[in-house]
């Protein structure tokens, strides 16, 4: 049970019912008690995670990588889901959860980088060294790096607020996740 | 703010800032929106803020104050709040009244010459229906009171919340308010609104954005559209009509009722007039 509550559209600010729509996931529904918030990291939120130009399999990897070093328990049922849907296998997932080898589900030396780069990222408070500054660079340009870092940083942001209120996640993602073995 | 200043002067958006000092109140009305009693959640705003959100809004284009709540009274402070804030701006306090006598009173009728006005209710030219919904004694309060107030040279008004339109009662209210002194134009009849603590009474029209004028609200919990939004019910605050959490810079909440104003279509004029 979430410890703050979740705000039914019906029941929201006036100023959050139209950035809510019909079915607003936990994080939004717990924006809306405040919603200036909500309207500017909606957005956010929206532009960071969302269509952008790195693919979503690529940024599938940072969210679920970052949220499972994070031990986010929602942030990692979520994502599991929507990893699924953008193109990762039930192997690479479980990898990116720590429950496999990364090595044996992922080939692309690009896509290992960017493992190790989010895992030196949402690490904690330590210094990033010039070498995994330089692993990174090979594979990405700085636009790209910009992205990704601010990335698992969003995500960081996240799997903490989410594991500090205990969101829940959605039936419907609980019931996926037992339907691919990955509950 | 070119907005505000022009909306107030086209009666889009009421000029009066309202605001909430505290939600207890030494009575427990049957349709109280705020549930307010005397052990209700006090959710006080605090002067100095106060203060300081009154000359913001001066700055911003308001012309006027409201003090509602809960009893603002409850407050022994109040006679030299309203000093400061009717320096900055004309103040309107909403009172039961109960609470004016003695040193109150006085340091009250010390700020006649303020532009101040005292807002006292009658919801019916009868005690007993009177005190029924109001509390005991409410109606002889009330009644004393306003010849008093204006007796002692303090701008009185009488709002009266009336939950339908029985036949005569309406004007047998408007000629006693006359009898008591005041004018007609100090006296206004409004619905009961179906909120708070009147829901569980089966009391009042319901009320939602589009019925209700935008006159911005603020209470220690945040910035509401209309002094009747920020409502209590089973202890719980209604955020329905919230607008914003932030209340300084008082152009956060400004900018957010402005953006719904501008959004309304024109001619959206408020239907249960409830001020």
């Amino acid at each position: 049970m979430a410890r703050v509550e979740l705000i039914a559209p019906q029941d929201a600010p006036l100023t959050a019912r139209r950035l809510l729509g019909d079915t607003p996931g936990p994080l939004p529904a717990t924006w809306a008690h405040v919603p200036e918030l909500l309207a500017v990291t909606l957005p956010f939120v929206g532009k960071v995670f969302g269509a952008s130009a790195i693919d979503a399999r690529t940024k599938e990897i940072v969210i679920l990588r970052a949220s499972a070093e994070m031990a986010c328990r929602y942030c990692v049922q979520t994502h599991t889901v929507v990893a699924l849907d953008s193109g990762l296998s039930a192997a690479e997932v479980r990898a990116l959860r720590g429950e496999s080898d990364l090595a044996e589900a992922f080939e692309d030396p690009c896509e290992l980088a960017l493992v190790a780069w989010t895992d030196a990222v949402a690490a904690g408070p330590r210094p990033i060294s010039e070498v995994e500054a330089e692993a990174i660079r090979a594979h990405f340009d700085d636009a790209a790096v910009v992205e990704l870092t601010l990335l698992v940083g969003a995500t960081v942001m996240l799997n903490r607020y989410a594991t500090a209120l205990a969101l829940p996640a959605s039936p419907a993602t609980l019931t996926r996740l037992a339907q691919e073995g990955l509950a | 703010m070119k907005g505000l200043a022009a909306a107030i002067a086209e009666g889009r958006v009421s000029g009066r800032l309202w605001l909430y000092p505290r939600y207890d109140c030494n009575l427990a009305c049957a349709y109280c929106l705020t549930e307010s009693s005397p052990n209700a959640e006090r959710r006080q705003l605090g002067a100095d803020k106060m203060v300081e959100i009154a000359r913001q809004g001066r700055g911003l284009g308001f012309t006027g104050l409201g003090l509602t709540g809960g009893e603002p009274l409850l407050d022994r402070e109040l006679p030299a709040l309203l000093a400061r804030l009717t320096a900055i701006l004309p103040t309107v306090v909403n009172t039961n009244g109960y609470l004016l006598a003695g040193e109150r009173l006085e340091a009250i009728t010390a700020l006649a010459d303020r532009p101040l006005t005292i807002q006292l209710s009658l919801d019916d030219p009868e005690p007993e229906p009177n005190d029924l919904l109001r509390g005991e004694r409410s109606y002889e309060v009330a009644t004393r009171l306003i010849p008093e107030l204006v007796a002692r040279g303090l701008h009185v008004r009488v709002a009266s919340s009336l939950e339908e339109a029985e036949p005569g009662r309406v004007e047998r209210l408007r000629a006693q308010v006359l009898e008591l002194g005041l004018g007609p134009d100090d006296h206004f009849v409004r619905p009961l609104v179906a909120r708070g603590r009147a829901v569980d009474a089966g009391l009042g029209v319901r009320a939602v954005l589009e019925n209700l004028p935008p006159e911005l609200t603020l209470t220690a919990n945040g910035a509401f559209w209309n002094p009747f939004a920020p409502t209590v019910r089973g202890g719980r605050l209604d955020i329905d009509l919230l607008l914003t959490r932030t209340l300084l810079p008082l152009s956060v909440p400004v900018n957010a009722m402005m953006e719904l104003v501008d959004g309304m279509p024109a001619g959206n004029d408020a239907l249960l007039d409830i001020r």
